[in-house]
């Protein structure tokens, strides 16, 4: 260590006149989370997950294509997909979670909190980096989707429209997500409470079969479980058959859970 | 509060039950090394985070650079540079990244970002490693760059927490030279350590902590005054430990008990010679004698009259 360089603290200029925008501190801060989309390893893996879910899915549930409710002359793939969409958005809102617990964890975070920004910019580029992520994993869905024989009446437009409808439930959920690892600050909690919430919903919804095809205690869940309102809307537009209702309502309760959400983590993530 | 950097006035903070801070005050005037010197759970790092606005305290206040941590926490946090006790660097960017993002975050430009961070790695003796990323660094190199993490600002209080805690013995003195650099140039330094020596070395002024109090503060003179500068202890046989005990306090020693072995504060080395004498003329047998120089133990055992 040479200790005859300047004296720290007697340069001419300050650097920090006035502190920086919080503007800056979110394209600071989203900018060294995309650094890890560096990592071919973890691009790879974020692409192939939900490839494995349409894989599977497509195949093992093909039957349903003959069960009652199911839409007449649609193909299953084509059913599939705008549900895949949803849930694969609702998914990485656990990865936003476990995320940001590890940072939460890291010293690097200790020390932001002692600079003069605000912590919601870290949350806001962290759910800027999952929104991306999420982005090219919907994407790259709709492209393997192809190869599966996606042909949906709605074209392009509905699919995109899907896949916007997919992005703002994750969205929305990826911030209840945030939320959470604001106050709960533990990895493996994180992941485990994300699951079981993430799975029920999937599940005990509208995704993968009609909801007339479910027991009837699943139905009323199906019916009131807000995920059923997302894979209604996405599937509506995918298959020229738009479901108006169900998209306001996705959109509204992405909305409210995200603003909501944004309020306990604001005040979670200023604890020490 | 002119003149003051620091001032904590009966600091308070407790979580549930426990009190990690109990009516703690610490005055440092500007331009000064003051040392917080305690045991692990002394309630160093807890007054560190207060200090630094992480903690509110639960009762008492302080300020930083005249400013109040809880009311102007936001303007403290632009005076402040903080190094923690584990190494806050990000393990995914270079040294040099490590840097500009945070001279970023504090309102630099990029170039003028850039420019401080190679200025201090230049200072910490990691220019050769400044774009290589931090994964790879030793303990010491990351010590380094967390300690130039918290200088980017060019703060005018710097919090060290156990900056020294792990090091080796170069990369100790090489840490030692830095905190006296820094306050070549004006710079108000807190820092908290568990070793006498350092405190002794670097601090103009220095508390001792025990248990969330203050047990002592002063100058390191003024605190090996009251500690005494030296000890002697013997270890004996539980049946000679009475007669020994009269023995000393005979010879003009105040020894104090802890389990089998006296220790009493003397003046210089030639009173281990009086101390073997005594025991000597007594018919005492000492298991163990010994002669010490005066460590934060015998600043506990001295002031608070009971090991920690």
């Amino acid at each position: 260590m040479t200790t005859t360089a300047t004296s720290p603290s007697t340069a001419a200029t300050r650097v920090r006149p006035a502190g920086s925008g919080v503007l800056t501190q979110v394209e600071v801060l989203t900018g060294r989370a995309l650094r890890r989309l560096r990592d071919p390893r973890l691009v790879a893996l974020s692409l192939l997950q939900p490839l494995i879910m349409l894989a599977l899915f497509s195949q093992v549930f093909r039957s349903i294509a003959n069960s009652p409710g199911f839409p007449s002359g649609a193909n299953y793939i084509d059913y599939l997909l705008p549900a895949i969409l949803v849930t694969t958005g609702s998914q990485s809102a656990v990865w936003s979670g476990a995320g940001l617990a590890t940072d939460l964890r890291n010293g690097a975070l200790a020390r932001f909190r002692t600079l003069p920004i605000s912590m919601m910019s870290l949350l806001v580029a962290r759910s800027l980096f999952d929104l991306l992520r999420n982005a090219i994993q919907l994407v790259a869905l709709v492209l393997a989707a192809l190869l599966f024989g996606y042909a949906p009446a709605g074209g392009v437009l509905g699919t995109a429209l899907a896949l916007l409808i997919g992005l703002s439930v994750g969205a929305g959920l990826s911030w209840v997500f945030i939320a959470l690892a604001s106050w709960v600050r533990n990895v493996e909690l994180m992941q485990m409470l994300g699951f079981m919430v993430i799975f029920p919903l999937m599940f005990a919804s509208s995704a993968f079969v009609p909801i007339a095809g479910l027991p009837p205690w699943m139905r009323v869940i199906a019916t009131i479980n807000p995920l059923s309102y997302a894979v209604d809307a996405a599937r509506g537009w995918a298959l020229a058959d738009p479901a108006l209702g169900a998209t306001v309502s996705a959109l509204l309760i992405s909305a409210v859970l995200l603003v909501g959400a944004a309020l306990v983590a604001s005040r979670g993530v200023r604890r020490p | 509060m002119s003149g003051l950097m620091i001032a904590a006035v009966d600091v308070r903070k407790t979580f549930g039950d426990v009190t990690a801070l109990d009516g703690v005050s610490v005055a440092v005037p500007a331009g000064t090394v003051h040392g917080l010197l305690g045991h692990n759970g002394a309630g160093k790092t807890t007054l560190v985070n207060v200090l630094t606005t992480l903690f509110v305290p639960t009762a008492g206040s302080a300020t930083v650079a005249g400013l109040d941590v809880v009311r102007d926490a936001a303007q403290v946090r632009r005076r402040i540079g903080v190094t923690g006790q584990f190494a806050s660097v990000d393990e995914d960017l270079t040294g040099t990244q490590n840097l500009v993002l945070l001279g970023r975050l504090l309102g630099a430009s990029r170039r003028e970002a850039s420019q401080r961070a190679a200025e201090l790695l230049e200072l910490f003796g990691l220019a050769e490693a400044a774009d290589r990323p931090a994964q790879g660094y030793s303990g010491g190199m990351r010590r380094r760059l967390d300690l130039a993490s918290g200088l980017v600002g060019r703060p005018d209080v710097v919090f060290l927490d156990e900056p020294t805690t792990g090091l080796d013995p170069e990369s100790r003195l090489g840490m030692w030279d830095v905190v006296r650099t820094l306050v070549a140039g004006g710079t108000t330094v807190l820092l908290t350590t568990q070793y006498l020596d350092e405190a002794d070395r670097l601090a103009d002024t220095i508390t001792v902590l025990s248990q969330g109090q203050v047990v002592a503060a002063g100058t390191a003179a003024e605190l090996k005054s009251r500690v005494g500068r030296r000890t002697v202890s013997a270890t004996l046989a539980a049946v000679n430990i009475g007669p020994a005990l009269d023995t000393l306090r005979r010879a003009g020693l105040d020894p104090l008990q802890s389990g089998r072995t006296l220790t009493a504060p003397v003046e210089s080395s030639r009173a281990l010679a009086v101390v073997v004498r005594a025991l000597d003329d007594a018919g005492i047998e000492a298991d163990e004698l010994g002669l010490h120089e005066p460590t934060l133990d015998d600043v506990y055992l001295t002031l608070t009259g009971a090991r920690p």
